[in-house]
């Protein structure tokens, strides 16, 4: 083989290896992250209003809108304040609701949260808009002390058909909560992933949910040892935490409905999308806010390409000069300078690329985990082109200086044998 | 787009003529360097000795179309390097001129033969055959080693792999500045000996310059560059 540009240019880079893996990183960093908030800025949106589902009205006895979505749609955390089953009737009475399913939350399976609800919870409400609960494998429950498994509970925790579980009273590693070992649940059925929050939750008869937590109130009075059955429930023990409402189509409806129940001050009520919409447009203020510092990132970037190629010409110029010698034009060692800047831009393109993707598994993760959005944040193919292009511009941009210092050498000058 | 030069036949065309040469310093402009006629026949060897700043080095450097003259003109086989612009001049010199200079001034970091191959790279020669070119050379001056990067060879193989280098083009004119000044005796004999003898098999005029008078008598012709001052002087004495 012999030499080319394309040797020197690589070869000069690998003489000084710090440097250009340095300079590297540096692209390397403020591409992935351009990249990963350009990404996950629609995706966040997006798969937050996706997890609404069908809901129009989430009812609820929290602070406000943003908590009571959060936590009752999102899970959260576990809602504080409950509504009794006495009040969910007296409401479900008072509207004209096309459905309104009780959702009650505050117990756990390892990291899993358990929602409690009953059969309408499958066949009214869809967990994103125009999609229906599919079962991978089973049946729904229809009796208590069965749960079916969100996708991505059961593939996190292991969980299949026929396995039997103990929950945990309480939120997800909290503090306080207690196993109820007395009561073995079934897994009875395997939910079809639906890319919301829902994937990660496993879901029983609200009925299963009250005997746990009557089973606690009767201990406190007769002891240990106890057993406690459907028939030992009382009022105090039958609370769910919200109420996924819609009208249907009568959008008329809707409106008067909702401003009964907000001038209702028994009532938290939240249009989960809006509050969504809102929550967004906070958060796009700080995205842009992220967005300006990424590219002020690019940006020192693209300096520090400029600065550890102007700074190697001071070692290069003799390199430069000896090339002259040999027979390279001006514009021929100017054009390896830009060409050693576009290396730089494209490597550092490539793996800043490489880095917004496993950050965005990263904060998939995160997000899944902590607050229950389940993103998927990903760029066009031809977006993340664009990205890798305008990397490998902004790094010839940063280039042209130091190839016109390299233009410029003289070659007499640079050959002077040192006094 | 193939640039041709316009080369006589370098058999009756002098691969050097050089006629009413003058430079000045452009800060100053005081002469640096004046010369009538010089002129270096295919395959010749002419020395080149003079004083510190009688404008030696200022000589190849106007040589090597790396520096402009005041006046006068400077012909490699036939050709008006100073007539040619930029990327023409560039190629010309890469063809037509081989340089070693006192500290060798190889590529860091590569290779003996990459060296050497590095000057092919602005020539016509054929890529395919650069690297076998490149060994053959290196071998016929003594260095077995040509994959051995360049900064861990001795001084006299650095200065091999210069001379390689400045033949690697076969060019009808091979500058040789100080070729032997950062040598001991020894090896400055050998060094010498590779240069001219490289030279003579490839019929490359040579120009030497050097303080170095021994080795004065070794050449076919011994030219010695007066300083613009001592020419002065000389005239002032005729008269």
């Amino acid at each position: 083989m012999s030499m080319s540009d394309w040797n020197i240019v690589t070869r000069s880079m690998r003489t000084r290896t710090f440097s250009s893996i340095v300079t590297i990183l540096s692209v390397a960093i403020a591409v992935g992250l351009v990249t990963l908030l350009i990404s996950m800025r629609d995706a966040g949106e997006n798969s937050f209003k996706r997890g609404t589902g069908n809901v129009q009205m989430l009812i609820s006895k929290e602070a406000g809108p943003l908590p009571s979505v959060l936590n009752s749609m999102f899970y959260a955390s576990p809602p504080t304040t409950p509504i009794t089953w006495a009040q969910y009737l007296e409401l479900k009475r008072s509207y004209p609701f096309a459905w309104a399913v009780p959702t009650q939350l505050g117990d756990s399976y390892l990291d899993a949260p358990v929602m409690g609800t009953d059969e309408s919870f499958f066949e009214s409400f869809q967990p994103a808009q125009g999609t229906d609960w599919t079962l991978a494998t089973g049946v729904y429950f229809d009796k208590p002390f069965q749960v079916v498994v969100g996708a991505d509970a059961s593939a996190r925790l292991g969980l299949s058909l026929g396995d039997t579980i103990s929950l945990e009273h309480g939120a997800p590693r909290s503090e306080g909560g207690h196993t109820h070992d007395e009561f073995s649940f079934e897994v009875v059925g395997v939910l079809e992933s639906t890319g919301t929050a829902h994937d990660r939750a496993i879901f029983t008869s609200l009925d299963s949910s009250w005997i746990i937590h009557a089973h606690d109130r009767r201990e406190a009075i007769f002891g240990h040892g106890i057993t406690t059955s459907i028939d030992d429930l009382i009022h105090e023990d039958m609370k769910i935490t919200a109420v996924y409402a819609s009208l249907g189509d009568r959008k008329g409806a809707l409106v008067q409905v909702l401003s009964a129940l907000l001038r209702d001050p028994n009532w938290t009520v939240a249009s989960p999308a809006d509050t969504v919409g809102n929550l967004f447009s906070i958060v796009s203020n700080i995205d842009q806010v992220l967005l300006a510092m990424a590219i002020a990132v690019m940006l020192s970037s693209g300096v520090s390409i400029l600065l550890a190629l102007y700074n190697s010409m001071e070692q290069r110029r003799k390199q430069i000069a000896v090339l002259r010698v040999l027979g390279a034009s001006r514009p021929r060692v100017f054009s390896m300078v830009l060409t050693e800047s576009a290396i730089i831009g494209l490597i550092g393109g490539a793996i800043g690329l490489a880095l917004s993707i496993l950050g965005g598994l990263i904060v998939t993760n995160v997000l899944a985990q902590r607050v229950g959005i389940v993103i998927e944040p990903a760029l066009p193919l031809d977006g993340y082109l664009m990205i890798v292009l305008a990397s490998v511009a902004l790094s010839c941009i940063a280039g042209v200086l130091p190839a016109i210092v390299a233009y410029r050498t003289s070659v007499v000058r640079a050959l002077r044998p040192a006094m | 787009m193939t640039i041709r030069f316009d080369v006589q036949n370098t058999e009756t065309t002098p691969a050097l003529r050089i006629s009413s040469l003058a430079h000045r310093y452009a800060s100053s402009g005081t002469p640096a360097l004046q010369i009538d006629a010089l002129t270096l026949d295919p395959g010749e060897q002419v020395v080149l000795t003079g004083s510190s700043g009688s404008g030696k080095s200022t000589l190849l450097h106007l040589v090597a179309g790396l520096m402009d003259p005041s006046s006068g003109t400077i012909e490699i086989a036939g050709e008006d390097i100073h007539k040619l612009n930029g990327h023409a001049r560039d190629r010309f010199r890469g063809r037509s001129v081989g340089m070693v200079f006192q500290t060798h001034h190889l590529l860091t970091g590569f290779s003996a033969e990459e060296n050497v191959m590095a000057a092919l790279m602005f020539s016509d020669i054929p890529r395919g055959s650069h690297r076998e070119r490149a060994r053959t050379l290196l071998e016929s001056l003594g260095i077995p080693t040509p994959a051995q990067r360049v900064e861990r060879l001795s001084i006299g193989q650095q200065q091999r792999v210069a001379i390689a280098r400045a033949l690697a083009c076969d060019p009808a004119l091979v500058l040789a500045d100080e070729p032997t000044a950062s040598l001991d005796p020894d090896n400055a004999q050998v060094a010498l000996d590779l240069l001219q003898d490289a030279c003579r098999s490839s019929n490359a005029a040579l120009l030497c310059v050097t303080h170095d008078q021994r080795f004065v008598d070794r050449f076919d012709r011994h030219e010695h560059l007066a300083s613009p001052l001592e020419q002065l002087q000389g005239a002032l004495e005729g008269a």
